[in-house]
């Protein structure tokens, strides 16, 4: 057996606390496992009532969240906008779409989660409120991996702009500094506050120099002692180089200019010129890139990639993507200080400051509670053509397997099942079959989603699913009694030996109450009619009956001989019918009804029928026959007399 | 309780007991709401299984009793529908084929038979008995999914595709046997397949998805679970693989819908899950536990994700 990284997660059940019973377990369709306690041993000897806990387990209980699934009905629109993407379209424009996909996933989780954090503020029960707090958190954390990942991956930005993508990811996701400003500018005397220097402090952090330099502009009208030396902490600021985005300069002519300004702050330093200031001595050292200084502001940091970050800004800016590691990992290890180990967060970071894409993904897999992120990112990547396939028994790659996964997981739900659909049909190996599988598992409460889900399968010539999902409804409506339905369900599902079924029932209704129900149906079969020979006769019997009622007799009549001596209709029919044809015959067709009269009498099968009930059904089909017969011979008298007469005249 | 099955779409929760009853409960939007209590049954009720919803609401049951029940719902109630006495001894198995072959059911029994019950219609039942399929007796049977042999053409209505029909059975003797339905419709013995060294308790042929490979999962009183595959081109040579030896009997063994889940459940009181990994070997991916007392987080998660 492999490996596992990990030890697999233990799920707990509240269960009878009894070392006899085991669990016993079923899958349902929408990955639900029922776990029970059981009683189940060799010896079938004891018969000791067990009790009995029914507990049904699902593996993917997101979907069931309302807030969530906004974030899986619009992501699966971006998906489907990725799938279609020219694949013509390559180099600058193509990147170009591809970090457009990217930022409208991200803004999607924004969207969420910011949704979920006006509910757990809202939030009556206070550990409902910490749940969806804590949802929050997860969202906010695969949000700040996603926007990683396109920094790194997507956009796939070079030393220089690397820098300012990594300062706008850390001043997205480091949101106290915008409250701190609120709060010390809406003071009465900001340079007084409290926390006027922590601000100050975080925004040089950030790199947020023009606003730092404001800040000690208010220090400086505020106390005149320091206005001087403020001023020059604020041309230090004012001049740092760094690259802009519309700016022409190299990135030699940048570190150049930067070595430059480094000796200039370097020298304020040596010549003491801001001893008078503690504050704006450490902010010079923090500027100088010291890493004491920066440590010393670990709370002001909150976490290590923002050490790693503010680290870069200060030492080496123009750091080239391969480097980030080394920065990375050394960040990790001094900010932690070997007081704490890293979490998982941490490692899927690391991971891909390292570029290493499968272990990112791999962390992802196991941190997260379900698919939704890996499958996603997954298949953006894919489409970066940045993974290669591995080959994987279920999905010949990662980007099919996670997909599977997730597509899965969403037709455990009523409604959300639509959008599984969409995802297996980009699953070119395995998609189709999976879909075929778990779509004849919806279940049908409604002709609504019966429809919908038919429609599904016709799209995609998914004729066993078809049929079979015809055969069930054509079942469910006979057994609520309505024939029509029946009918039609068994036509669509081109089911001959159910038509027939249901043709009997038609025609046994018939006989007991003398009329059809579902005319319409009936009138209009067309074709459909060959299905079955029964279908068929019905079709026509009811043909007769319309001829009839338009007195076209003649006609009425030859249908319902060659009814009968085609032999499509059911030998329990023909009494019926030999009754219907009286009124209408002429000699010959008399001459065959009494053959055919004959044949009845002569052969009559038994079918399981008891004797004492035979024998009673022979009296009266002794005396219908009887009838008949005289009947028929009247028939032909008159018959004969008539033609007789006609010819003679 | 011995058995609980969902049926087709996880509407509805079967289970049966030493009571000798058989429940429905109504198992939608997460509540169990009991349908209703089926009695008929003169011993414990070993195990139900659910026919497919285009033959309508069909349940069968067997029991130590001897016999095999099989309930119909019509119009809104649960009714006996037919009983298969056909056993000498306690029958521990049913299941049901594919709906493609019709409606058929295969009951194992410990008098070591196996019965296969064929509906013909108006409430008739064709039996074809296998005797001695196991010394000593037979604790289970699985059909192998439906495949036509050659190519899947559309075939005009009420012309039936040649299906070749097998399933497996898993007995005392400590073996598992494939059975093939010839075409004088007889079934014959096709494989022995020898690796458990205690009886088996119970078969699984893994749902096919369209991969050119079967496979069948195994579990024993031995505490080993076997996975069985056979790659169809060659046909007829099964290759086991052990899966893991646990240290208590393995009663249960089951595969999830799409076959890429295991789910397997054995005396030391858990159930695990387990998945095949890249390289071919198959890896526990969850354990799933019977506490004493501690609460399990996916299901109060799930409760309270109900908003």
């Amino acid at each position: 057996m492999e490996e596992l990284d990990g030890e697999p997660t233990v799920t707990l059940i509240p269960g009878v606390n009894s070392k006899k019973n085991q669990m016993y377990f079923d899958w349902g369709p929408g990955e639900m496992l029922v776990c029970e306690t059981s009683f189940n041993k060799k010896e079938k000897s004891e018969m000791v009532p067990s009790c009995p806990f029914i507990y049904i387990i699902r593996k993917d209980v997101d979907v069931y969240s309302q807030i969530l699934r906004k974030l899986f009905n619009e992501s699966h629109g971006i998906f489907l906008g990725l799938q279609r993407i020219d694949e013509e379209l390559t180099g600058k424009s193509r990147k170009s779409q591809l970090v457009r996909v990217s930022k409208n996933y991200r803004s999607v989780i924004r969207a969420c989660m910011e949704e979920m954090h006006q509910v757990a503020i809202a939030a009556k029960d206070p550990a409902n409120g910490r749940q969806f707090s804590s949802q929050v958190s997860i969202l906010s954390a695969m949000e700040l991996i996603w926007n990683l990942c396109e920094i790194l991956f997507i956009e796939v930005a070079p030393a220089g702009p690397l820098l300012l993508h990594l300062l706008d990811w850390v001043r997205l996701h480091v949101c106290e500094v915008d409250s701190l400003s609120a709060d010390v500018l809406g003071s009465e005397n900001p340079s007084k506050h409290d926390s006027f220097w922590n601000l100050v402090t975080i925004l040089v952090l950030q790199g947020r120099l023009d606003e730092a330099r404001q800040m000690l502009s208010k220090e400086a009208d505020a106390s005149p002692a320091s206005a001087g030396i403020c001023r020059i902490m604020g041309d230090l600021m004012r001049t740092m180089p760094i690259l802009s985005p519309g700016n022409t300069q190299t990135l030699t002519e940048l570190e150049l200019k930067w070595q430059h300004w480094h000796e200039e702050c370097e020298r304020y330093l040596q010549d003491s010129t801001f001893a008078t200031s503690p504050h704006l001595e450490s902010l010079l050292k923090i500027m100088l890139g010291d890493e004491a200084a920066l440590l010393e502001q670990k709370e002001l940091l909150s976490n290590w990639y923002h050490f790693l970050v503010t680290r870069l800004l200060y030492s080496n800016p123009t750091v080239k993507p391969i480097d980030l590691h080394y920065y990375a990992q050394s960040s990790l290890d001094l900010f932690l200080g070997g007081e704490s180990s890293p979490e998982p967060l941490d490692n899927i970071l690391l991971a891909a400051f390292e570029f290493d894409i499968h272990q990112v993904i791999k962390e992802c897999s196991i941190a997260l509670s379900n698919w939704w992120f890996v499958a996603h990112l997954t298949d953006l990547l894919d489409h970066c053509k940045l993974l290669q396939s591995h080959n994987l028994y279920f999905g010949s790659n990662m980007r099919e397997f996670l997909l599977l996964e997730y597509a899965s997981g969403l037709f455990a739900h009523p409604s959300l099942w639509q959008l599984g659909v969409d995802y297996f049909d980009y699953c070119p190996e395995l998609g189709r079959v999976s879909l075929e599988l778990h779509i004849e598992r919806i279940p049908l409460n409604t002709e609504q989603k019966a429809l919908k889900v038919l429609r599904i399968c016709e799209q995609r010539q998914m004729t066993e699913q078809v049929r079979s999902i015809c055969k069930i409804l054509a079942m469910k409506a006979v057994r609520n009694n309505r024939l029509g339905s029946a009918l039609s369900w068994s036509i669509r599902a081109k089911d001959a030996a159910f038509a027939t079924l249901v043709s009997d029932r038609f025609l046994r209704d018939y006989c007991e109450r003398g009329c059809f129900s579902d005319l319409d149906l009936i009138d209009n079969l067309g074709p459909a009619m060959m299905l079955s020979d029964r279908l068929t006769f019905l079709g026509k019997y009811r043909e007769f009956h319309r001829m009839y009622g338009e007195k076209r007799f003649a006609d009425a009549a030859s249908l319902l001989l060659s009814l009968m001596t085609s032999r499509i209709a059911p030998r329990s029919f023909w009494m019926t019918l030999l009754t219907d044809a009286l009124p209408l015959l002429e000699q010959k067709q008399t001459y065959e009804l009494m053959r055919c009269l004959e044949d009845l009498t002569s052969r009559r099968p038994v079918h399981g029928e008891s004797d004492t009930e035979q024998l009673q059904d022979d009296d009266i089909e002794t005396t219908k026959v009887e009838m008949l017969r005289l009947s028929l011979a009247r028939n032909l008298a008159r018959a004969i007399i008539r033609e007789g007469s006609l010819e003679g005249s | 309780m011995h058995d609980a099955q969902m049926d087709y779409y996880g509407t509805r929760l079967a289970t049966c007991s030493s009571d000798r009853s058989v429940k429905i409960f109504d198992v939608r939007n997460g509540g169990q709401i009991l349908i209703a209590d089926l009695r008929g049954h003169e011993g414990p009720v070993w195990q139900v299984a659910w026919a497919h919803p285009m033959y309508g609401n069909i349940l069968a049951s067997c029991s130590y009793d001897r016999k095999v029940i099989i309930w119909r719902e019509e119009n809104g109630t649960w009714e006996k529908s037919h009983e298969h006495a056909g056993h000498d001894s306690s029958v521990n198995s049913v299941c049901w084929a594919p709906h493609d072959y019709g409606l058929i059911l295969a009951c194992g029994s410990s008098d070591g038979a196996i019965s296969l019950l064929t509906y013909t219609g108006e409430g008739q039942w064709e039996v074809k008995k296998i005797n001695n399929a196991h010394t000593i007796g037979c604790n289970a049977v699985s059909w192998a999914p439906a495949v036509v042999p050659g190519s899947l053409i559309d075939h005009p209505s009420g012309q039936k595709p040649n299906y070749i029909k097998r399933f497996a059975s898993g007995g005392c003797d400590n073996l598992i046997k494939l059975w093939k339905e010839e075409e004088d419709g007889q079934w014959k013995e096709e494989q022995k397949l020898e690796a458990h060294s205690d009886w088996v308790r119970d078969v699984a042929w893994a749902p096919s998805i369209g991969l050119p490979t079967s496979t069948i999962a195994s579990c024993s009183q031995d505490g080993r679970v076997f996975i069985w595959t056979c790659d169809d081109a060659s046909s007829n040579t099964w290759s086991p693989k052990l899966l893991h030896k646990f240290n208590d009997v393995v009663w249960h063994v089951s595969w999830s819908i799409t076959a890429n889940i295991l789910a397997v459940s054995g005396g030391d009181n858990k159930v695990t899950l387990w998945k095949e990994s890249v390289d071919g070997q198959w890896v526990c991916i969850s354990d799933v536990n019977k506490g004493q007392g501690s609460v399990s987080a996916s299901v109060t998660e799930g409760q309270q994700n109900e908003q």
